[in-house]
């Protein structure tokens, strides 16, 4: 037992190991999807820059995450761009998983009929307010599993980060066991942890889907 | 970017493909046996598979690979590198995969059922011959888009030291001091590789609509 | 087992059937003669599928026996328990049967759903399975399309295909459940078509259907359910010319 309870010892590494990686989270999923939505909304002009957009899109759907993150933190300091482990870490979580939702937002987008959006012009919306209030909203109810499935994906990303020294969870659990030779307990430890942040976010999705359910949309 | 370089990016990559191979093909087994498990409802059993498909889907890989790897030896298991990664990657990739081909078990029509079991069939050569052909090919999207995933989500093995197409990069850069050339051209090929799955995924996908119509 | 029922394709004696407390088939009595062709009327709901599906154990009737060439469905009685999955299948495979949804396996091409059963249940070459489904799909009028995929055929080639499929079991009697009920009009006839040819060559058939016509011109008995009972059970001229319950006059007129 006292294994285990050398983890409440080094309580300080895994509490800001778990803050850390909430941070991470949170933040880069949040704007992840404000670029994402911001993405979809050029894509409907279908210009040169439409195409550009779809392109980056493209791309980072046959990436790994972890490229994009080595790119940015060892690969971007040769052309004089130099940042630390944590705004990498940031900018390629947003980048990333921008494009991830914006993809799934598209899928949706494609299918969607085209009679909604006439309604919408025919009542004088411009085509800003149009996106915005009428075929977004829709996008986003109708692929929230999709989009529930991509917040527990980012979630585990940024465990890759603890590759370019970046301090959360899995890097918590990593300098925990070196210090105290507990490498079972520490990451069982953090495993659950995980696992209960991704139960949360389930739940929070499931309470999320009744918005969806009482304005009787149909789930993919 | 010399000859000598791409040649560590090459063995980098095939070090990515092989592992990655090996953890694929155990997977899809691996998680049929466990959706066909699950059908058969065995109590205590069930709720086990359940709690591992919970736990395999929100592991981070990296976080999982770091702890079988150094953890097994304290249960007295001595695993080396790639064994490590194999492991970790499998038991993630078939989780996923069970749902998969859970889902395609549930789909599958009770009419198709019947026909067979009038024409004489037994429950063996009903299964062999018409179910697990259709779930093979309605589930086949599925699997490769996962397979995809998981080269997505195999750097997770260089925490371990494996030399894989993303950890070479460094390796070609600690000589050089370019690093943008190698990871660029590491991002190529990773490109290749998921382009070629990608492509593979939609053909499936016509495939497996076609048996819906 | 006694002599008259050898003779007999299938025999039916007090058979019930109740789902829940709902009671689908009561006391259900019926004997098909070798080359028959038996047709089942009565309203949706009567439980014609039913019967038909407990012929073949689809469903378990409660009580009764049915013998299907003599032999007991369901019942090991040799060994007086209840009969395994192989020995079953082995009784199924003597009985075809062909469903209104057509369930053709849709990953197999047209030829390959006929050479299927043969081939893994009977554990017939595949040259005489192939022969035997060339042969079959001709009669049936498919082979120009026989090495196409279901999906790409009309509900009329589907049903003619499953016919085939049933056929290729050299069945001692082929049970037709509403065969033609999910076909546009237009389709109907040469599914119809292909079951009179069928009765003319001698097959004994039991045939769950709405068409009236059919049942006139190609039965040798008419059976009329109505709540899970047979209420009338008589050649088809006198079924359709002098019925003698006021329960089938009231269907006949309705149906016209």
């Amino acid at each position: 037992m006292t294994e285990w309870t050398i983890l409440w010892e080094a309580r300080e590494t895994f509490i800001n190991g778990l803050i850390g990686t909430l941070v991470l989270f949170v933040l880069s999923t949040l704007c992840a999807f404000v670029l994402g939505c911001l993405a979809v909304y050029r894509l409907e002009a279908g210009d040169r820059f439409s195409w550009v957009i779809r392109t980056l899109i493209n791309l980072m759907r046959t990436l790994p995450f972890l490229i994009l993150a080595y790119l940015l933190y060892y690969g971007l300091p040769q052309l004089g761009v130099r940042m630390d482990a944590w705004t990498a870490g940031f900018i390629s979580l947003i980048i990333y998983h921008a494009a991830y939702f914006a993809e799934i937002l598209r899928g949706s987008r494609l299918v969607m009929p085209a009679g909604l959006v006439e309604a919408a012009l025919a009542h004088g919306f411009t085509p800003g307010r149009l996106f915005w209030r009428i075929i977004l909203p829709q996008l986003v109810i109708k692929t929230r599993p999709l989009l529930g499935n991509q917040l527990i994906i980012a979630l585990k990303d940024t465990a890759f980060l603890t590759i370019i020294t970046v301090q959360e969870l899995t890097a918590a659990a990593n300098s925990a066991q070196s210090t105290y030779f507990i490498p079972t307990q520490a990451f069982v430890l953090v495993i659950i942890l995980y696992w209960l942040i991704s139960i949360c976010l389930e739940l929070a999705l499931k309470w999320a889907g009744r918005f969806g359910a009482k304005r009787g949309f149909d789930y993919v | 970017m010399n000859g000598q370089a791409w040649l560590l990016l090459l063995e980098g990559a095939w070090t990515t493909l092989w592992l990655c191979g090996i953890a694929i093909s155990i997977g899809v087994v691996l998680g049929l046996g466990v959706a066909l498990v699950r059908m058969a409802k065995i109590p205590f059993v069930d709720q086990i598979l359940v709690l591992y498909i919970s736990l395999a889907r929100a592991t981070p890989l990296v976080t999982f690979v770091l702890f079988l790897f150094l953890s097994a030896p304290m249960f007295g298991i001595n695993m080396n590198r790639n064994t490590a990664a194999i492991v970790a990657m499998t038991l993630n990739t078939a989780a996923f995969n069970a749902e998969i081909w859970r889902a395609a078990f549930l789909s599958f029509s009770r009419d198709q059922r019947e026909a067979a079991l009038a024409c004489g069939m037994t429950g063996g050569v009903f299964f062999r011959r018409i179910m697990l052909p259709q779930m093979i090919t309605s589930s086949l999207p599925g699997l490769v888009n996962e397979m995809s995933f998981l080269i997505k989500g195999s750097p997770a093995i260089a925490v371990i030291g494996i030399v894989d197409l993303t950890r070479v990069t460094n390796r070609i850069s600690a000589v050089t001091y370019e690093p943008l050339p190698p990871i660029l051209c590491a991002a190529l090929l990773y490109m290749l590789i998921i382009s070629v799955l990608l492509k593979l995924q939609a053909m499936a996908e016509k495939k497996a609509n076609r048996l819906a119509m | 087992m006694s002599d008259s029922n050898a003779a007999l394709a299938v025999s039916i004696k007090r058979m019930s059937k109740s789902f829940g407390d709902i009671e689908v088939l009561r006391d259900i009595d019926l004997e098909v003669k070798k080359g028959e062709v038996v047709s089942v009327l009565g309203s949706s709901g009567s439980g014609k599928s039913t019967m038909l599906r407990c012929i073949n154990w689809l469903e378990v009737p409660d009580r009764g026996s049915i013998h299907i060439a003599g032999e007991r469905i369901g019942v090991n009685e040799a060994a007086g328990r209840k009969m395994n999955n192989k020995e079953l299948a082995t009784l199924r495979a003597k009985t075809g049967m062909v469903f209104q949804g057509f369930n053709l396996w849709p990953h197999l091409t047209v030829i390959q759903n006929v050479m299927e059963a043969p081939i893994y249940v009977k554990g017939m070459a595949k040259d005489q399975a192939r022969a035997i489904a060339e042969q079959l799909l001709e009669k049936v009028g498919m082979s120009e399309r026989k090495d196409a995929y279901p999906f790409t055929l009309s509900g009329g080639q589907k049903q003619r295909v499953a016919i085939a499929r049933a056929l290729a079991m050299s069945p001692e009697v082929i049970l037709f459940d509403e065969p033609t009920s999910a076909l546009d009009p237009e389709r109907v006839g040469e599914v119809l078509q292909v079951m009179k040819n069928l009765s003319s060559e001698g097959y004994t058939m039991i045939v769950v259907t709405h068409e009236m016509e059919f049942a006139r011109a190609v039965s040798d008995q008419v059976v009329f359910l109505e709540k899970g009972l047979i209420i009338e059970k008589s050649a088809p001229d006198k079924f359709f010319s002098n019925p003698e319950t006021e329960r089938v006059r009231k269907f006949l007129e309705l149906s016209n």
